[in-house]
């Protein structure tokens, strides 16, 4: 044999075994890079190519934005609730507006509270009150209001609200109907100015009181109000000494660390329900919000939305696809020639299939690119004129934009890939 | 060395078989350059496509440098055109947008290991088909025989040991045919084995040996110089 005869032995034994293997990775970027440019070299079709793919991505990156946005507003109010906590407003019939305030009931009293604190208060801090909208509070010719808070001792670590000045409403206090007030601290600079209020004497609904504290500040709230405009009473003085009332108006528990919010609640349904002879199917008398609840509440808003969105979405992407695949169907007849030359060369129907599916995905993530642009638009631009309209940038935009056109390229490039592959060389050549 | 024993080809396409080449038993040794000739629809081209891998005989035996081929599947078959096989058409078959290096450059697309120096390979070939200074030009800015040169230099580009060529002459004037026949002659020269279809005997006197083909059969085979 000659040196020549050799060398094409080996290359045919050699032959042998790549025929198992895919494709070096060295020769796919060979030929993902040859396809990239066979589209530059078709820019209109590939453009007409792509704009399925991007109308989708765009609608996709919308509605991921949407997503991501309610998510974060969930996290907001979730963390402005509490994630542990219950709160239980009285009446019943549905709620309007998540988390909003409830209509005025007067069905929980004060032994509910005293109930479930005994019953259950190694599961979850319990505590309970009143929230007075619009209270004057007046020190010597310094009058304004405020929002007043009527509650047990319970309520600082009830609601992780402790004083930063002086001392908290105690036992005593509230034993005793003390008229004493801790101050949010925009209701102490409204009302002392920069004075410090404790010790100062001030009238709460021509109540005179003495000031005993002043919270930390918390600031505004994910709703947009200021936390810190309130004062704290005890409870018993503001059931009988201010609002004259002998009812409740919430109860709030935190639950725990070993225990979970869903056995708390159902235990306090439990136990409200039997203190008000409750017996479902009858209605009742309270609401028990917890944190899961309201996301529930935002996430149903945005549901519809979302969904609509998402089904655009993918019926964009699928007519993107179809018109994808009938183009390169329609361009692979003007290209037949080019596949007999390169199987000539020694192109393997692998590498013609390779390159056709590489045009495919190559031109859906181009499309993607042009799709997250143009959704992106919208994501950021809506919160800008519209801000309780939730939308977020996230990681999973890009996830799924990148997930869909790769499966739309992939899903919609194999039938032309396969045709071009399978094309019989001389056939093509002649 | 190719050594075609008994081949028979044999096209069915609707139900119709169309027997073309009967017989055949030729053996072409490294280094020859051979003319196919025969009057038109003999199946020269036929043969060719066997010859160069891109069709399968229906009978008979085809061994090149000793492999039996008729036992190689697609993929080895692929790897033999790209690695021992080079090819001129009779329509060039370039690539109209990529420059004229890049079509030089493209059977190293399919080979393994990508070669380090392919571009300097390709300009030197390039130059040496008398195309130095147009590698940066689209094929359409050529000539007919311009272009037919950058096919050669493709065919050329992984340095095989067969050059199949069917009419590579058949679309150009005299002028350029006998430009591409002095390269065939220098490729010749150092020491490649070509094979090459034409029908006019002034291109087949180029050739050290003439096999005419009649009704798929080898009618005469005779050799020169
Ligand atoms: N795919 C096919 N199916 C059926 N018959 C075919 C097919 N391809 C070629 N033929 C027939 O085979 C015969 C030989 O064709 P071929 O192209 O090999 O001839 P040729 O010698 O190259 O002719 P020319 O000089 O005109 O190029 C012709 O009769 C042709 O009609
Ligand atoms: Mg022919």
């Amino acid at each position: 044999m000659t040196p020549a005869e050799l060398a094409l032995t080996s290359t045919a034994k050699k032959a042998a075994k790549p025929a198992r293997h895919l494709m070096s990775p060295t020769r796919f970027l060979r030929l993902s890079r040859h396809a990239a440019g066979a589209l530059w070299g078709q820019k209109g079709k590939a453009f007409l190519m792509m704009i399925g793919t991007a109308v989708g991505i765009m609608l996709l990156t919308a509605v991921v934005g949407l997503s991501a946005g309610v998510q974060k507003r969930i996290d907001q109010i979730t963390a402005f609730f509490g994630p542990r906590s219950v709160m239980i407003f009285a009446g019943g019939g549905e709620l309007h507006g998540a988390g909003g305030r409830a209509e005025a009931g007067t069905t929980l009293k004060l032994q509910d509270y005293q109930a479930i604190r005994d019953q259950i208060g190694y599961e979850a801090v319990v505590t309970a009150g009143i929230f007075s909208g619009d209270v004057a509070i007046k020190a010597g010719n310094v009058g304004t209001q405020t929002h007043a808070v009527s509650a047990p001792p319970s309520y600082s670590e009830a609601f992780d609200w402790y004083v930063q000045e002086g001392a908290p409403i105690d036992s005593d206090d509230e034993r005793s109907m003390a008229r004493v007030a801790v101050f949010g601290t925009t209701a102490a600079k409204n009302l002392f100015g920069d004075e410090d209020p404790v010790g100062k004497r001030f009238l709460l609904n021509k109540v005179p009181f003495v000031v005993k504290g002043v919270l930390a500040s918390k600031g505004t709230s994910a709703m947009g109000f200021d936390q810190d405009d309130r004062v704290w009473i005890p409870l018993s003085t503001g059931m009988n000494r201010v609002f004259h009332q002998d009812y409740i108006r919430f109860i709030r528990l935190k639950v725990r660390q070993d225990y979970t919010v869903s056995s708390v609640v159902a235990q306090v349904t439990d136990i409200l329900r039997a203190r008000h002879r409750i017996v479902p199917p009858e209605q009742d008398d309270f609401r028990t919000i917890t944190p899961d609840f309201i996301a529930a509440r935002v996430q149903s808003m945005a549901r519809t939305t979302e969904l609509v969105g998402a089904a655009l979405a993918f019926v964009a992407l699928l007519v993107g696809g179809v018109v994808l695949m009938n183009i390169l169907l329609l361009s692979l007849s003007e290209r037949v020639p080019e596949i007999g030359l390169k199987r000539a060369l020694g192109a393997r129907q692998r590498d013609i299939f390779t390159e056709f599916v590489a045009e495919s995905v190559l031109v859906s993530l181009l499309g993607m690119v042009l799709g997250v642009l143009l959704g992106l638009v919208p994501v950021l631009a809506i919160p800008k004129f519209f801000p309780m309209m939730p939308m977020a940038v996230s990681w999973q935009t890009f996830a799924y934009a990148a997930l869909f056109s790769t499966g739309v390229g992939l899903l919609f490039g194999v039938q032309p890939a396969r045709r071009a592959a399978k094309l019989n060389p001389v056939e093509a050549l002649r | 060395m190719i050594e075609l024993q008994g081949l028979e080809k044999t096209y069915h396409t609707g139900g119709v078989d169309t027997p073309v080449l009967h017989d055949i038993n030729v053996s072409i040794e490294e280094g020859e350059f051979v003319a196919l000739m025969g009057p038109s629809g003999t199946g020269k081209s036929t043969l060719m496509n066997i010859l160069g891998l891109l069709d399968r005989p229906t009978g008979g035996k085809y061994t090149l440098g000793g492999v039996d081929l008729t036992a190689l599947d697609d993929n080895q078959l692929s790897t033999i055109r790209n690695r021992r096989l080079g090819f001129v058409f009779q329509l060039f078959h370039l690539l109209p947008r990529v420059s004229v290096l890049q079509n030089v450059l493209l059977p190293f697309l399919y080979t393994e290991p990508y070669p380090a120096d392919a571009k300097e390979r390709a300009m030197q070939i390039l130059q040496s088909v008398g195309l130095g200074d147009r590698i940066n030009f689209k094929p359409n800015t050529l000539s007919g025989g311009q272009q037919q040169r950058v096919a050669i230099a493709r065919a050329l580009i992984n340095e095989p040991a067969f050059i199949l060529a069917d009419e590579p002459t058949g679309n150009l004037d005299s002028v350029a045919s006998g430009e591409i026949l002095d390269i065939f002659d220098a490729i010749h020269r150092k020491g490649r084995t070509i094979i090459m279809v034409t029908h006019e005997p002034d291109v087949a006197a180029r050739a050290e040996r003439v096999i005419t083909l009649k009704d798929g059969r080898v009618a005469s085979d005779e050799r020169r110089r």
